[in-house]
């Protein structure tokens, strides 16, 4: 019966994919609009300047071209600036200064995208360079350069965070026998998605009407945001549409607002016409919402037997010239807040501040749910160089000081409540799985004959579903989901959402809950998300979200559609509703399995036969507000070979396990982790965008910003325990980021275990055969 | 970036001194220079042309003899765009006799490019601009020592 269902644990075939691997999925690029011109933008050189002068004539002066946009011209709009998710603002488009590389300068419309381009090319700007901060620990200097004057703070400090116990924590480091730190500076990377972004603006000038086709993954938050920031000009929400159509990656990237969006928006309200704004890859990797760039400072306090006591952490955190980061409002540096990550810490103070440099703004959570993979990184990073400052096994250190499964839900000292876990479960099947002592040999036979071979380990536990309402906010709407659910009189079922997948496959994962709910087949079952006037409001797709928030307002929903079903079978079995229980998949009067209705005659009723006094139809919409966040977690095991004359890294095995509490589709979940693992292995070895000191981004296009390719890819190994959440309808935790989060430590501390005994403590990521070459000089072992 | 060197010229200071000063001569020694105007003796534009690695475009140049101090010094400032990028360079000539007939000009040129050609090209950048500063002191030296030169 339950294969037949397709319910909750069954690997069943993306829905999706059908289109998708027919190259029909449809896209933002893909809408096509009769009269439709095409909007490019100019971008600034430099890194900071004063603007002198824009002559836009001779763009004007191109055939085709419609429409140049300034900044001046978006001043009697109110318009020349917005709101960022973080309560800053930010430039739409300067007025009179440029404060980062590629930042949109003036915008250009045009009947063909061509044309748009060579509008843009001849659109002439003077500038005055000013000085150019890209350093966010020299930015916080008292002599730098104030980037920010339209702040009536007068420096680059943009906020200070801290949380934890400051002087408790300081008495538990005096008092411990061993106290290790760590500089760890995790670079500043981009997510780099295959679609980049873009929207087709149409408004209406008959009606006011505004439709976007839009890359996002939170369309009705976009909504709301539109409404607030061009709410002045007539563009009251009832008139906006937002449609998220389908998504190439969006991976955190997709959640801001970028100024391209307005100025298509701002084309189309000016031209009447609908407008087109596609961003090419230079622009996505130059200008869009960057991750990580932390500069962290990590101290560990421990006994001398190993017991992990206290934590400290300070950290600098670069959010480019704008705070456009996308956390949930009261969380400035996201949920950092995990850097305990999976041991019961007595003590620890986390301080954070967060700095503005000559750099383009964001600090998103690449699939990383807020600041996680910084904190995971840093805290698996720390526990392996107390394993070698004790000379400790750093698998036996971690046994030793895991939070005890019988110690769930465990409240930790920096105020999260972890839901469940068993991390010593976790390790232990993953160093079975790997054959961690035999590797140890292996490893120490090697060394003896000169080769340089690590294993690293990283037990992360992550932080998802974002949240409950008593704390968790974007722009003060709270961070619920919504389902509705529609049941069709010939037991059909229409699901709405108020997420959006970008590959993550909600048309299968969520039909799949709705068919283990209702007992109705998963083929029956169709999904729908990213349409405004049609899905229920939700705040979207990112931080691991959908599946604890989204995914638990559709089970309640379909839990409510059951209650009413069971009034329904009641009246068509003549029974008393008491008396009707909800097993295999159908209503039965209890102790009487031949008396049975499935829920497609139920919702034939519900349209045709439903009791006197009863509403018609079967429909339910939930809202729901998460009791709390869940807490997924995993054990990876990397192994990596290190060649001595090129510095190398291989990673010759990797073996993940994950707990992401219980499995919807054990093949997508799989996926997940195979993607997840691939973009924690690229910022570990490749990755990284960095400055010149005069601002010019390095690594601005797919030639000089290294992303893996399957060539550079190792082949995964997986495994799995299943630790349900207690206060999820189902169980679920969510997976979508564990992977990415987990990773990059497990690589690093491989590539240190191989070089710990020349005296090697730490490596920044990415670890290039450069910096391994330049290491393995130094300590005069390369060939 | 910074970029020095030294050419040994077989012309007599004075004249090397009236070339490298005038607008229009000098600039024939640009890279693909496709047009100067001459605004006023120590003030001119120059359209260019330039490439580093895969991008090539065209630079608007506005140069500025900052300081000129007859017949053994000066400075030119130029500053240009070209869509996407900016170039400012800050140059000096100083002259020096050597043999008789013979002068020996020694230069230094700070450049600092912002936009696509420096981040695209940034691994391309020191030897593009090392080549083009090569050639245009090979072409100062040409021309100087061309006989057709000599006779003017």
């Amino acid at each position: 019966m339950a294969v037949e269902i397709g319910g909750i644990g069954h690997s069943v075939g993306r829905k999706e994919d059908a289109r998708f691997i027919r190259g029909k999925g449809n896209y933002v690029d893909d809408v096509k609009l009769p009269g439709m011109v095409y909007l490019d933008i100019v971008r600034s050189p430099y890194a900071h300047a004063r603007i002198l002068k824009i002559d836009t004539s001779k763009a004007l002066a191109i055939p085709g071209v419609l429409a140049v946009i300034t900044g001046k011209d978006l001043v009697p709009l109110k318009l020349e600036w917005m709101p960022t998710l973080m309560g800053d603002k930010q430039m739409v488009l300067p007025t009179d200064t440029v404060m980062y590389q590629a930042q949109e300068v003036a915008a250009v419309v045009a009947t063909e995208r061509y044309i748009a381009a060579d509008g843009v090319a001849a659109v002439e700007v003077e500038y005055e360079p000013l000085p150019v901060v890209v350093d966010p620990i020299k930015a916080l200097l008292p002599d730098a350069p104030v980037i920010r004057e339209d702040r009536a703070q007068k420096n680059n400090l943009i906020w200070h965070w801290e949380t934890g116990d400051r002087e408790g924590t300081d008495k538990a480091f005096s008092a411990s026998d061993v106290v290790v730190k760590q500089d760890i500076y995790i670079p500043r990377i981009v997510v780099a998605s295959i679609e980049t972004c873009g929207m087709v603006a149409k408004f209406d000038k008959v009606d006011g009407q505004l439709t976007v086709w839009m890359t996002t993954q939170a369309p009705h938050a976009i909504r709301t945001v539109i409404a607030l920031v061009a709410g002045h000009l007539g563009l009251s929400e009832q008139k906006i549409r937002v449609i998220s159509p389908d998504i190439g990656g969006g991976f955190g990237g997709k959640v801001p607002v970028y100024p391209g969006y307005v100025l298509a928006i701002g084309a189309s309200v000016l031209t009447g016409l609908p407008v087109k704004w596609i961003e090419d890859r230079s622009e996505n990797i130059q200008a869009d919402s960057f991750a990580r760039d932390y500069h962290i400072t990590a101290e560990l306090a421990a006994k001398k037997d190993g017991t992990m006591k206290a934590l400290r952490v300070k950290t600098v955190a670069d959010h480019g010239a704008f705070d456009a980061a996308a956390n949930p409002s009261k969380f400035p540096a996201g949920l950092f807040g995990i850097v305990t990550g999976s041991y019961p810490f007595e003590k620890a103070f986390v301080e954070v501040d967060g700095v503005y440099t000559n750099k383009p703004p964001g600090g998103i959570a690449y699939r990383c749910s807020f600041r996680v993979t910084e904190a995971a990184f840093a805290i698996e990073r720390l526990v392996d160089i107390l394993a070698l400052e004790l000379k400790r096994d750093p698998a036996d250190l971690r046994m030793q000081n895991f939070i005890p499964p019988q110690a769930f839900p465990y409240m930790s000292t920096l105020g999260w409540e972890y839901d469940s876990g068993n991390y010593a479960g976790a390790l232990k099947l993953a160093m079975d799985k790997i054959g961690y002592a035999g590797l140890r040999k292996e490893q120490v036979e090697k060394r003896k004959r000169g080769e340089l071979m690590g294993i690293g380990i990283s037990s992360f536990t992550e932080i998802v579903g974002a949240g409950p309402s008593k704390h968790f906010d974007i722009l003060g709407i709270k961070m619920f989901d919504s389902a509705e659910i529609r049941v069709h009189p010939t037991g059909k079922a229409l699901v709405r959402l108020g997420v959006k997948s970008q590959g993550q496959g909600h048309e299968t994962t969520f039909a799949q809950i709705v068919a283990e709910e209702l007992g109705l087949p998963v083929g029956d079952i169709k999904v729908e998300e990213g349409d405004t006037d049609t899905a229920p409001y939700g705040l979207g797709t990112y931080a691991s979200r959908s599946t604890p928030v989204a995914g638990a307002a559709t089970a309640m929903a379909a839990r409510k559609i059951r209650e009413k079903g069971r009034l329904i079978a009641a009246h068509l079995l003549e029974a008393s509703p008491d008396d009707i229980e909800w097993k295999d998949y159908k209503y039965q009067v209890k102790g009487v399995p031949a008396k049975s209705k499935t829920m497609a005659e139920v919702a034939f009723a519900a349209y045709t036969n439903h009791p006197q006094g009863m509403e018609a139809g079967l429909e339910a919409v939930d809202y729901y507000d998460p009791p709390n966040l869940t807490y997924p977690f995993g054990s990876y095991i990397c192994v990596v070979d290190i060649d001595r004359g090129t510095g190398q890294v291989k990673v010759r095995r990797f073996f993940a396990v994950d707990d992401c509490g219980t499995i919807i589709n054990p093949m997508i979940v799989e996926g997940q982790i195979h993607g997840g693992l691939t973009m924690g292995l690229a910022p570990a070895l490749y990755e990284e965008i960095n400055y010149d000191k005069d601002g010019n981004i390095q690594g601005g296009t797919l030639m000089d910003y290294l992303m893996p390719t399957s060539m550079e890819t190792p082949s995964w190994e997986t495994g799995k325990t299943t630790t349900p959440s207690p206060h999820h309808p189902i169980g679920a935790k969510g997976v979508g980021e564990s992977a990415t989060v987990g990773a990059p430590a497990a690589i690093a501390n491989a590539v240190v275990d191989a070089l710990a005994h020349l005296g090697v403590r730490h490596i920044d990521i990415p670890i290039t055969p450069w910096k391994v070459q330049q290491i393995l000089k130094e300590k005069g072992v390369a060939e | 970036m910074h970029f020095e060197g030294t050419a040994d010229i077989g012309a007599p200071r004075e004249r090397v001194w009236a070339f490298v000063t005038d607008p229009e001569k000098v600039s024939r020694c640009g890279p693909d220079v496709q047009r100067v105007d001459v605004i006023d003796p120590t003030h001119f534009k120059v359209v260019a042309r330039a490439g580093v690695g895969p991008i090539r475009t065209t630079f608007a140049l506005d140069v500025v003899f900052s300081e000129l101090r007859a017949p053994d010094h000066a400075s030119v400032r130029a500053r240009g765009q070209a869509p996407g990028s900016a170039v400012e360079m800050t140059n000096t000539i100083d002259l020096a006799d050597a043999a008789p007939g013979r002068t020996t000009l020694r230069w230094t040129s700070e450049v600092t490019i912002n936009g696509m050609i420096a981040s695209v090209g940034a691994r391309l950048m020191q030897g593009a601009a090392d080549k083009i500063t090569q050639q245009v002191f090979a072409c100062i030296k040409e021309q100087l020592e061309a006989p057709a030169a000599a006779s003017t």
